[in-house]
C-alpha cells in the first residue's frame, strides 16, 4: 500500500507536467482549429531560453555578482549553521540563485512570446482563410525547422539547470512504508496546476474567455460581431508559447536539457487526443491518468514497458470514443 | 447609410457571382432584397460586412460606401464596431455558450466607442430570452435562436443591420411575430435594415423600398406599394398568379412562364 502511494505521487506529479503541456496545445486548437505538432518544439525553445538567460547570461562578464550568485548578509547567517542536504541548506541555495531563476523565467517567457508571435504571423497569418489542413502540416514542418535551429544556436546538452523551487527530499511515513519527494517537484506541479487552473477560469469567466471561445466556435461569425478573430489567434499562440516555456523550464531541470524535450512534448499530443482535443477538463483528466498509469507500470513491469503502456491505453481510449474522453462533438438539437 | 455602386465579386478569382450590382439604403430604412438561390444575395451581405475574404471572395470593381466611408477592405470587426451588423444566415448561434454569454460575446462591437451594453432592451424585445439566459443556446427552439441572432447585433447599438433570411426554417406565426419585432426596431432604434428575404409576403409587410435580384444584378427596384404591383412579382414571388386564367402553373407554356424583365 504504501508502495502504491508512492507511485501514485510519482505518477500525479509527472501527471502535472503533462497537463501543463497539453494545455499549450489545447488553447492553440480551441482557438484557431489548428493541431500544432511542434509544440513540443515550442518548448524546447523555451528550455533552451531557460538555460540562456539562467545560466548563460548570469556568467557573463558583465553581469553584476549577485545575479550569479545573492549572498546578502542575512542569507550568509541563516546558512551558517544549517548541514547540508537540510531542507534550510536547500532553501537558502535556492535562494541565492533566486535573481538568476526569475532572469531565466522572465527571458524564456518573452522570448518564447515572441517566437510564437513570429511563427503565428509569418507562417500562420498568411493561410487564414486556406484549410485548417494547410496550417497543420505547416507545423509539422516547423518541427524540423525549429529543431534545426535549436541545434546550430545551442550546443549544449544535458547542462544542469537550477530548478525552480527550493529542492529538498520530503519524508515521511504513510501505512509502514517511507515515502519520499523531491520538494522541487511538487513545486513544480504547484505551478502547473495553477497555470491550468487560471487559465480555466479565465475562460469560463471573464469577457476575454467568451471572445476566445465564440473564436473556437465560429470564426467568420465571432469576425462580423466585433471581435478581432486574430488578435484571439495571436493571444491563443501567446497562451501556448508562454506556458510551454514554463513547461520546457521545469523539463530542464527534471531531465536536463537535450533535443529530446521536443519530441517527449510531441508525444503529448497523444494524451491530448485521448482527453479530446478541445477540453481542458478532459485532457486534465488524460494527464493524470496517463502519468499514474505510467508510474504504476515503472513499478509492476518496470522502465521499457512504461514507455508503451500508456499509448496502448491512448489507442484503445481513442478506437472507443475517437472525440477522446470530454472532447465535444457538436451538440445537435433534439 | 449605404451606397453600394456597381459592385463586382468573384470566387477563387474564377466564378463571377455579382455582376455591377447597385443598391442603397438610407437612414432608417428597411430595404427587402428578394431573389431566387444563388442570385447573389448572401455574397452582398458578405461583401458588405466584410466576410467574402473568408471564403476565397474578392471585390472587383465597384464601391461599397458605408456613411460615406470607403469599406470595400475594412476587415469584418472594424465595421460592426462602427455600428454595421450581420445577422448571418442560419443564426450562426455559439452553441455550447449561454445565451447570456453569447450576448456577452456581442458586445465587442462596443469597443471604442463610448457606450454600455444594454442587455435589457434586448430581453424587452425578446422576452424569452430572458427566461432561458442560463441555457446553453444550442438547445433553443429555431425561433428563439433567430431572436438571440438579432439580439446580439442590437446589443452593438447597430447603424444598420444586414439580416440574411431571418424566416428560415420557421412556423408562419413565428415569422410574423419576429417581423413585428424587426419593426419595431426599426421604428424604434431608428436603425436602418437591408432584409434579404425568400418569403416575399413578410419581407413586403415591413420593408419600405425593394429590390430583386438576378443573375448578380438588380432587375427590379421601387417602393414596396410599386413592387406589390408588378404582375411578375405577384407570379414569382406573391404566388398570387396570373388573375385572368386559373390554369396550373403546370400547363402555363415555358414562354409565357418567363420572367418579363428577362425579355
Amino acid at each position: 500500500m504504501g508502495q502504491f502511494v508512492q507511485y501514485l505521487i510519482n505518477g500525479v506529479i509527472s501527471g502535472g507536467i503533462l497537463a501543463l503541456i497539453a494545455l499549450g496545445i489545447v488553447s492553440v486548437f480551441k482557438a484557431t482549429k489548428v493541431v500544432n505538432f511542434a509544440h513540443g518544439h515550442l518548448i524546447l525553445f523555451g528550455a533552451y531560453f531557460y538555460f540562456t538567460f539562467a545560466v548563460m547570461l548570469p556568467e557573463a562578464a558583465f553581469m553584476p555578482d549577485w545575479v550569479r550568485s545573492w549572498e546578502p548578509e542575512w542569507l550568509v547567517a541563516y546558512r551558517a549553521d544549517a548541514p547540508s542536504f537540510s531542507p534550510k541548506a536547500a532553501i537558502a541555495s535556492w535562494i541565492s540563485d533566486v535573481p538568476r531563476i526569475l532572469l531565466g523565467l522572465a527571458g524564456a517567457l518573452a522570448a518564447n512570446a515572441l517566437l510564437a508571435l513570429l511563427i503565428e504571423r509569418l507562417v500562420m497569418r498568411p493561410l487564414l482563410g486556406q484549410s485548417t489542413f494547410a496550417m497543420i502540416l505547416s507545423t509539422v514542418g516547423l518541427i524540423w525547422v525549429l529543431e534545426g535551429s535549436a541545434g546550430l544556436i545551442w550546443t549544449a546538452e544535458a547542462e544542469q539547470v537550477p530548478s525552480l523551487g527550493p529542492n529538498f527530499p520530503i519524508r515521511f511515513e504513510l501505512f509502514g512504508a517511507n515515502l519520499f519527494l523531491f520538494s522541487g517537484s511538487l513545486f513544480n506541479l504547484l505551478i502547473a496546476l495553477a497555470l491550468f487552473a487560471a487559465l480555466m477560469l479565465v475562460l469560463r469567466y471573464t469577457r476575454s474567455g467568451v471572445a476566445i471561445r465564440a473564436t473556437a466556435e465560429d470564426q467568420s461569425t465571432a469576425y462580423a460581431m466585433g471581435i478581432n478573430v486574430p488578435r484571439v489567434f495571436s493571444s491563443a499562440w501567446l497562451i501556448a508559447s508562454t506556458t510551454g516555456a514554463v513547461a520546457g523550464a521545469i523539463l530542464a531541470t527534471r531531465t536536463g536539457l537535450s533535443p529530446a524535450i521536443g519530441l517527449f512534448g510531441l508525444s503529448v499530443l497523444a494524451v491530448v487526443l485521448m482527453g479530446g482535443l478541445d477540453s481542458f477538463a478532459g485532457v486534465l483528466l488524460a494527464s493524470m491518468l496517463i502519468g499514474v498509469l505510467q508510474a504504476m507500470t515503472q513499478w509492476k513491469l518496470g522502465g521499457e514497458y512504461a514507455e508503451i503502456v500508456p499509448y496502448v491505453a491512448v489507442l484503445i481510449v481513442i478506437l472507443i470514443r475517437p472525440h477522446g474522453f470530454l472532447g465535444q462533438e457538436e451538440i445537435e438539437r433534439i | 447609410m449605404l451606397t453600394i455602386e456597381n459592385l463586382e465579386v468573384a470566387y477563387f478569382n474564377a466564378i463571377q457571382v455579382l455582376k455591377g450590382l447597385t443598391l442603397s439604403v438610407d437612414d432608417s430604412e428597411v430595404v427587402a432584397l428578394l431573389g431566387a438561390n444563388g442570385a447573389g444575395k448572401t455574397t452582398l451581405l458578405k461583401a458588405v460586412s466584410g466576410l467574402l475574404p473568408l471564403e476565397n471572395g474578392a471585390i472587383g470593381e465597384g464601391r461599397i460606401r458605408f456613411q460615406d466611408q470607403l469599406i470595400n477592405k475594412t476587415p469584418p470587426h472594424e465595421l460592426a464596431r462602427a455600428g454595421l451588423l450581420h445577422v448571418r444566415e442560419g443564426r450562426r448561434i455559439f452553441t455550447e455558450m449561454s445565451v447570456e454569454e453569447n450576448l456577452i460575446s456581442a458586445t465587442y462591437a462596443l469597443t471604442g466607442r463610448d457606450a454600455q451594453p444594454d442587455f435589457e432592451a434586448v430581453y424587452n424585445y425578446f422576452p424569452q430570452l430572458k427566461d432561458r439566459a442560463r441555457q446553453t443556446a444550442g438547445l433553443l427552439s429555431g425561433g428563439e435562436l433567430q431572436m438571440l441572432a438579432i439580439g446580439r447585433a442590437l446589443i452593438g447599438q447597430p447603424r444598420l443591420i444586414l439580416l440574411d433570411e431571418p424566416s428560415l426554417g420557421l412556423a408562419p406565426k413565428i415569422v410574423d411575430e419576429i417581423f413585428d419585432i424587426i419593426a419595431r426596431i426599426n421604428q424604434e432604434q431608428n436603425v436602418s435594415i437591408l432584409l434579404v428575404e425568400q418569403n416575399a409576403n413578410a419581407a413586403f409587410r415591413i420593408a419600405h423600398r425593394g429590390y430583386i435580384l438576378e443573375g448578380g444584378k438588380v432587375v427590379l427596384e421601387g417602393s414596396v406599394a410599386d413592387l406589390r404591383r408588378n404582375p411578375d412579382i405577384q407570379t414569382f414571388y406573391l404566388g398570387l398568379g396570373d388573375q385572368e386564367d386559373k390554369k396550373s402553373f403546370r400547363d402555363v407554356k415555358h414562354y409565357k412562364r418567363r420572367k418579363r424583365w428577362l425579355a
